[in-house]
């Protein structure tokens, strides 16, 4: 059984917001690359599914040649083979990412697509289900829970919502977004990642799909937002915060 | 501009973050003197189309079938592509939720139409209407423009004022004829059960993070929030740990919540969990490490051993 695995590259979460503004805006800065995390939950749930009988992970990524290093990662995790398709000085949008994944898809027919519930940079969280409306599939997004049925057709989903847990049962082949609880990655080991080095890598350029080349979505601008004025008023204890409590009216 | 909001329905009742919409597509609506329509999708919803249709809308759209009882992104998408179409609405928005960001963007595949998710704000560039949104963890926001000539928006349910009032409008049943979906079965919804105010709209809520050290203190926790009528939410830590549901996450891969007053109890404020209190109009903040990230954004803090403090401010509220 083949599952397509995607990974977006991402600043580091810990990057100054500065830093990242000036990153997006194409000036040259110290910001360093890493998977997306939801993306190697994505990956570790796909080597976990070894046992059942998934024998072939093909990591798709939309990137140019400089981030290899955090798509080769993946497979040095477990995942067999990557593709890496250069969108060259493109910015693309959600939707160009989605048709670019579909074109994989398409080609590669996997069992299943998973995926990220969304990327730690631009929090969009629409890749997954655009991929899904492209393709006609259905869709599991915010999945912390999965488990097959017996011939291995549909799966079971407990997915995160604002309501609690939805338990779905999903028909196959179906595109599902990885939320946090669905397991913790492994790290790549320092043998696998230089073993990784050979692993097969196909290089697509995003020019050469067939893709419609100007994004739906575009970005205007950038700003830091309004910062919370003033210090915090500190209070010596418990009676005193109640006080200060019922002076500003914030309880009764 | 033809502008439609999509009203949704959470558990039998409007959810509250409808409010938002609505006033997001009035301010959109009144740049060029327009008007807006409505679609409240579900199953047996008379009794709630006259708790909705009160915000001035032209025309109320009402799909009400079985198969729309439960929520599932196939059918919902599918219902409000037939109707985009229908009547070629090319502004289309919804609240932003763990809902509207799993059919939104299907719809978006569906419509061929560019999308900007939890938008906070409207502004103008050359004459087009632009979205701002947060990105990065809430650590930056990005204006973004749509080019394609429908727009779908969700909309930041904290980063609204209230809707105006107006009349009704014109109710029309609309068939969207939905077709039973073999392909996803809803099987249940594991909810834990809670008396306490919808953590996204309560007026106050008391946070607990990593501090509280087990689930047993969720206790005096929740006797703080009944004492104040607020509701309980936590940080990703408490959710890892299972000590709650994780509907009970606040945060950048929770919830987004501005209630009058947060009490972040035993809560660091790592940047995750304070993109999620952003809209918070009060923050108080009660951790016996001074240095702690959440004492830079709170309004007034106590530093303090929390299982010493949390019980003399319940006796002393």
């Amino acid at each position: 059984m083949k599952i397509l695995v995607t990974v977006k590259p991402v600043a580091d979460p810990n990057t100054p917001p500065a830093a990242w503004i000036d990153s997006e805006k194409g000036k040259s800065g110290s910001v360093n690359y890493v998977a997306n995390y939801f993306d190697l939950i994505a990956v570790e749930q796909a080597i976990r599914f070894k046992d059942m009988g998934v024998d072939d992970i093909c990591v798709v990524s939309v990137t140019d040649e400089s981030k290899m290093a955090q798509v080769r990662s993946a497979i040095a995790m477990g995942a067999n083979r990557a593709t890496l398709i250069d969108p060259g000085e493109r910015k693309l949008g959600a939707y160009q990412l989605a048709a670019a994944i579909a074109h994989e898809v398409k080609k590669e027919e996997p069992a299943f697509v998973l995926m990220g519930k969304q990327a730690t940079d631009d929090d969009a969280s629409q890749v997954g289900p655009i991929l899904a409306g492209i393709l006609g599939w259905p869709q599991a997004t915010f999945v912390s829970q999965i488990e097959f049925n017996d011939d291995k057709s549909r799966v079971k989903v407990g997915r995160e919502t604002d309501e609690g847990v939805e338990v779905l049962d999903v028909k196959l082949p179906a595109v599902i977004t990885c939320d946090l609880r669905l397991n913790e990655p492994r790290y790549a080991t320092l043998p696998n990642l230089i073993k990784s080095k050979k692993a097969p890598m196909e290089h697509l350029k995003f020019s050469e799909l067939g893709i419609e080349d100007s994004p739906r979505v575009t970005v205007e601008g950038y700003s830091l937002p309004e910062g919370r004025s003033g210090e915090a008023k500190m209070v010596a204890d418990a009676n005193e915060l109640a006080a200060t409590l019922k002076e500003m009216k914030l309880v009764d | 501009m033809k502008i439609l909001v999509v009203a949704e329905m959470q558990l039998g009742k409007l959810k509250p973050s409808n409010r938002a919409t609505i006033r997001m597509a009035q301010d959109l609506a009144a740049q060029d003197g327009g008007s807006f329509s409505m679609v409240l999708i579900g199953h047996q919803l008379d009794d709630t189309v006259g708790e909705l249709n009160k915000y001035g809308a032209d025309t109320l759209y009402v799909i009400d079938a079985p198969p729309f009882e439960h929520y599932l992104a196939d059918t919902l998408a599918d219902a409000i592509c037939k109707l985009v179409k229908a009547q070629g609405f090319d502004r289309v928005l919804g609240g932003e939720a763990t809902t509207a960001r799993d059919y939104f963007p299907r719809l978006a595949g569906a419509l061929d139409a560019g999308m900007c998710r939890g938008v906070c704000a409207l502004t103008q560039i050359d004459g087009a209407t632009c979205y701002q949104r947060p990105v990065f963890s809430g650590m930056a926001l990005r204006t973004e423009r749509i080019h394609t000539p429908i727009h779908l928006i969700t909309v930041d349910p904290t980063a609204m004022g209230e809707p105006n009032e107006g009349g009704a409008g014109e109710v029309v049943a609309f068939d969207a004829s939905p077709q039973d979906n073999a392909n996803v079965k809803f099987v249940e919804l594991q909810r834990a059960a809670s008396e306490r105010p919808d953590l996204t709209v309560a007026d106050r809520v008391i946070g607990a993070g990593r501090g509280i050290k087990s689930a047993d203190y969720l206790d005096t926790i929740g006797k703080l929030a009944d004492k104040l009528g607020a509701a309980v939410g936590a940080t990703r830590a408490v959710v890892d740990a299972g000590w709650l549901p994780n509907e009970f996450q606040v945060g950048q891969t929770g919830k987004a919540i501005a209630p009058k007053l947060y009490i972040a109890i035993g809560i660091s404020g790592a940047v995750q969990h304070a993109a999620g209190i952003r809209g918070a109009k009060t923050i108080v903040a009660i951790n016996k490490d001074a240095e702690a990230p959440i004492f830079k954004i709170a309004d007034v803090g106590l530093v303090a051993d929390l299982f010493e403090a949390v019980p003399q401010l319940i006796e002393n509220l």
